[in-house]
């Protein structure tokens, strides 16, 4: 039984289009240990490049995963767990390595019960926001879905509701291969057994916080919030069948029905409609990311940082100094940059703490961004990702690795 | 040749009998289709709104029905509108027809918009404009699937939303309630009447668009006498004593609950409104973050003046009650008349306000002034001391120290140095009543004695000239004039200006800095008030750029403190959207 690792811990870092893949390795005298974080894929992969990744991740682990991290349900961060008919998706051969512990947040407990200690009144709340994130990314779907029957929706939304499109063989997958091994399902302060698995690493889970740890007012909203999307779920389908009030059916309209001097109006509404759908995209998919599981290894004089795409609501209950992780997060040596650089999901605070930038005089912090650009946001409205800002305050603290330097060039890059 | 003898003699008989009307009477759903009378049928009442002669939609001279559904991709045409004073195709339609035809649902839309917008014209004394360049709001029914109903500024219209009831798996519809089709109306002519309270400002100044809203809607609905008389009707039976707790238990509760029903999902209408009404008043709430939101904000707001509604109407029926007289007809009589009073008092006050950087306290005030000015002796009923009382139970205290009455805004003079006087010399009286620039030269001449800063742009936006009729039944002639100023500059030059740059501010941050007033001429020509908020009130810029830029409220180009921070269509919109959870804190991005 090892004690400690031999060397510094290994990140291999894939490039799977838009998503995040990360395979950790930690030496040991026995063999080194290997952990996966994520292994999603939303933008150009194609599904034999995502099967030569898991192939290029069963060679270089040896056959064998000690952990799989799903940081959250985004398609960019579980895409690759999908199995497919014959056992030949990329999912298949993950399940193949046998992981002994699979860890996902809190929100993707199938019985939506993560904390038995919780009192019934926390575990309610627990439920209620698992229940309305599905509901919301039910609600999401049939919007968009109506939208696109009646024209051609922005190509920035179409690819944000993909991103929050349900992938159940990727979920069942994971679920799947918690059961045959450890399944942890992890909220701030979860003393994962991670640490157990990885002799001498420390693995600490910053993030997310329950509903229990979130502070009274937001609680009250927050559930007001969970209430309202499951009963907007409802709202959104048909009425039940023997209602009578029911308008007569429209004929449905074409552009030259409309009067003259409603087509501007008409107009109008139709971009009302696309953002109040985009806004409701927008939302389920902030919600989803809040839901990231934020990892923290410590291993020797090394320490690692994997929020996922937490953004500044799941970050805020870590930061609080109350908490103690402040003094962790400070001796960050590699940081994976929060989702894809977007310009809200590294905050400030945390930025500041981390004492390796050289602007803090420091030897210099190690960021891994894995991203494309185009994707995301644009310029215009400073929502660009990755946000030119933080790319240069990152190239300023320290090396910046990004999928874009080896992209066509090579799978991975080991560092 | 027969013929072309008789066409003309009907046509002179025709015009001889012709006497224009002013109105006409239309039939509303009175406040919800969840609403019903004694019998079980839905509450409806025949209200006027102004007459004319109308297109299909209905479409009219300030409101035109276009019944598209942007959801579904759909237009649905409509049908002619009968003319006349006694045609209205719904007179006697029976309930299932109310709910099921659009013509219906048109109509109801067009008729409260109409009426809320023919209520606001009277109170002011003159025509109100939309908040947009052009005359007719677009209204659209059946506008989006979706429990949502919103004004929207660069549509010129107001969108109405239909889906299915959660509780009851029914088809709502938003348009055939009351509550939700004045409340969107009065966004879109508050917005006419004063277009900087979207701009990004502290907390108060969204609350204000929301409660306000609100308090018009609830007190037209109070003022329908069908719906008090069928809310009175239900709770008299149990024979408890009528008193204040009574009548605010019973008719108002009644009517807050029948209202979000089925809405109260979507638009967090029932928890709102009876929030509104049971809130225990409490002045720490106007600092707990729970109460920044504009619509939370916003019940604070309608507490008080609600509170003062039930009090007058108590005290009007009292002698009816002492001497054992009162009927429910007497209650709902004697509501419908508190209720109008209050909503005309309501109303008024906004020419009494500040244009922008609005507050509570500065509402009271105007508030307090308005019927002041109007109604002097306010002894009979007290409707000023109970509104003073109400919101003082808030920890919010008129804005004026000072004032002919406590709390009403001081006269102009209040303040002038000595020797210093306002003048009206070089300017011409019948040009000020209609002509922006003569007010800005009245403005500039007296920039001293009006301490308007004259280092800033400086412009008059608005000059309304208004009638009203006064106490003594005599017609005031009243001009309301708006003049802004505005100081572009970066975080770099606010030292010069006296304030503090916000410690994590960057130097080159562009930082916009507003200020402006609200001038009330009488009827010759002599200032009677300066509402003002003074772009140098270092006090109050600095307590704005603060609250600014926590929440990072910023332009799409990246300036602090400018007009829009969101798009004109998507203000409203998205403050329903930000009542169900979208977070207001950006401080931390990059």
């Amino acid at each position: 039984m090892p004690t400690k690792p031999t060397g510094p811990v290994q990140v291999r870092m894939y490039d799977v289009g838009f998503g995040d893949c990360f395979l950790l390795s930690v030496p040991y005298a026995t063999g080194a240990r290997h952990v996966l974080i994520d292994f999603g894929t939303t933008h150009g992969a194609p599904s034999a490049h995502m099967l030569s990744v898991a192939k290029d991740i069963a060679t270089t682990c040896g056959g064998k995963l000690t952990a799989v991290v799903a940081t959250h349900r985004h398609r960019d961060h579980i895409e690759g767990f999908a199995t497919r008919k014959g056992g030949k998706g990329p999912g298949d051969v993950i399940a193949s390595l046998k992981p002994d512990l699979v860890i996902q947040p809190w929100t993707e407990h199938p019985k939506a019960a993560p904390d038995a200690t919780e009192p019934p009144k926390d575990r309610k709340a627990l439920r209620l926001e698992i229940q309305s994130l599905s509901a919301r990314q039910e609600l999401a779907a049939s919007l968009v879905a109506r939208l696109k029957a009646t024209r051609t929706i922005p190509r920035d939304l179409d690819y944000l509701a993909g991103n929050n499109l349900r992938n159940v063989s990727a979920v069942e997958n994971l679920m799947r291969m918690g059961k045959k091994g450890k399944a942890e399902y992890v909220y701030s302060g979860f003393k994962t057994d991670l640490s157990k698995l990885l002799p001498g690493v420390k693995v600490h889970v910053l993030g997310p916080p329950t509903v229990r740890q979130t502070d009274t007012v937001l609680k009250q909203r927050q559930s007001d919030q969970d209430e309202f999307w499951m009963l907007r779920l409802k709202m959104s389908r048909p009425p039940s069948k023997a209602v009578g009030a029911s308008l007569p059916r429209e004929k449905q309209g074409t552009a030259s029905r409309v009067p003259q001097h409603a087509r501007w109006f008409v107009g109008q509404m139709k971009s009302i409609e696309l953002a109040e759908v985009r806004s409701i995209v927008e939302s389920l998919d902030k919600a989803m990311n809040n839901t990231s599981v934020i990892l923290l290894f410590e291993a020797g004089s090394q320490r690692l940082l994997f929020p996922g795409d937490a953004q500044i609501e799941n970050w805020a209950y870590a930061l609080d100094p109350k908490r103690g992780f402040r003094k962790l997060l400070e001796g960050v040596t590699v940081y994976k940059v929060g989702h894809h650089g977007s310009r809200n999901a590294t905050p400030k605070t945390l930025w500041n703490l981390f004492k390796a930038r050289r602007s803090s005089g420091g030897k210099g912090l190690v960021s891994l961004i894995s991203t494309m650009p185009e994707v995301h946001g644009s310029v215009n409205n400073r929502s660009e990702v990755p946000r030119e800002t933080l790319v240069d305050a990152l190239k300023a603290a320290g090396p910046l690795h990004s999928t874009e330097d080896f992209r066509g060039a090579s799978l991975a890059q080991t560092l | 040749m027969a013929n072309a003898d008789r066409k003309p003699r009907t046509r002179r008989r025709t015009r001889a009998s012709h006497v224009p009307r002013p109105t006409r009477l239309l039939r509303i759903i009175g406040q919800t289709p969840s609403f019903l009378d004694s019998k079980g049928r839905i509450v409806t009442d025949s209200v006027p709104v102004p007459a004319e002669v109308l297109s299909p939609g209905p479409r009219g001279y300030r409101v035109c029905v276009v019944d598209f559904d942007a959801s579904k991709g759909t237009y649905r045409p409509a049908a002619a509108v009968p003319r006349g004073q006694a045609n209205d195709r719904y007179l006697d339609a029976n309930d299932s027809v109310l709910l099921s035809d659009p013509g219906f649902h048109a109509q109801n839309a067009y008729a409260i918009v109409m009426r809320t917008l023919a209520r606001f014209e009277f109170a002011l004394g003159r025509r109100v404009s939309w908040g947009f360049y052009g005359h007719q709001l677009q209204v659209a029914p059946h506008g989006i699937e979706d429990a949502n109903a919103f004004y929207s500024e660069a549509a010129h219209g107001l969108t109405f939303g239909h889906f299915t009831g959660a509780r009851s798996g029914k088809p709502v519809y938003t348009c055939l309630s009351h509550d939700i089709v004045a409340h969107e109306t009065t966004h879109a002519i508050v917005d006419g009447l004063r277009d900087m309270y979207t701009d990004a400002a502290l907390p108060d100044q969204a609350a204000f668009h929301e409660g306000f809203a609100d308090i018009v809607a609830l007190l037209s609905i109070f003022a329908i006498p069908r719906v008090m008389r069928a809310s009175i009707e239900k709770v008299a039976k149990t024979g408890r004593p009528v008193n204040a707790a009574w009548l605010k238990e019973s008719a108002l509760l009644g009517i807050a609950e029948e209202l979000g029903s089925e809405l109260s999902p979507s638009l967090g209408r029932a928890e709102a409104l009876r929030r509104s009404i049971t809130i225990e008043p409490d002045p720490r709430l106007l600092s707990d973050p729970a109460y920044q939101e504009p619509h939370s904000r916003g019940e604070i707001l309608v507490h008080p003046m609600l509170n003062a509604f039930v009090d007058v109407w108590s005290e009007r029926v009292k002698p009816f009650v002492r001497s054992g007289s009162v009927t429910a007809t007497r209650l709902w009589e004697e509501a419908a008349e508190a209720a109008d009073h209050l909503l005309t008092m309501s109303i008024r006050a906004l020419d009494y306000c500040p244009p922008l950087d609005l507050t509570f306290g500065d509402y009271l005030s105007a508030l307090l002034t308005s019927d002041m000015v109007l109604v002097p002796d306010d002894s009979k009923y007290g409707y000023r001391d109970r509104l003073r009382k109400h919101f003082g139970a808030w920890g919010i205290a008129p804005s004026s120290k000072g004032g002919l009455e406590t709390g009403a805004w001081q006269g102009p003079h209040h303040g002038l140095r000595r020797g210093q006087a306002i003048s009206t010399e070089r300017v011409h009286f019948d040009s000020l009543r209609t002509d922006p620039d003569e007010v800005f030269r009245f403005l500039w001449e007296n920039r001293s004695a009006l301490r308007v800063y004259d280092d800033a742009y400086t412009r008059v936006t608005s000059l309304r000239p208004c009638k009203r009729v006064g106490p003594d039944g005599f017609v005031l002639h009243e001009t309301v004039a708006e003049y802004y100023q505005k100081i572009d500059c970066t975080a770099n030059d606010l030292r010069s200006l006296g304030l503090k740059q916000p410690p994590d501010m960057d130097g080159h941050q562009q930082v916009t800095l507003f200020g402006g007033g609200t001038l009330i001429f009488d009827e010759f020509g002599t200032l009677r008030y300066h509402v003002r908020k003074r772009i140098d009130n270092l006090k109050h810029q600095q307590e704005k750029l603060e609250y600014l830029w926590t929440h990072r409220l910023i332009d799409r180009f990246g300036r602090l403190g400018s007009a829009s921070v969101l798009a004109g269509d998507e203000r409203f919109a998205r403050l329903h959207q930000a009542r169900m959870g979208a977070s207001l804190s950006r401080a931390a991005e990059w």
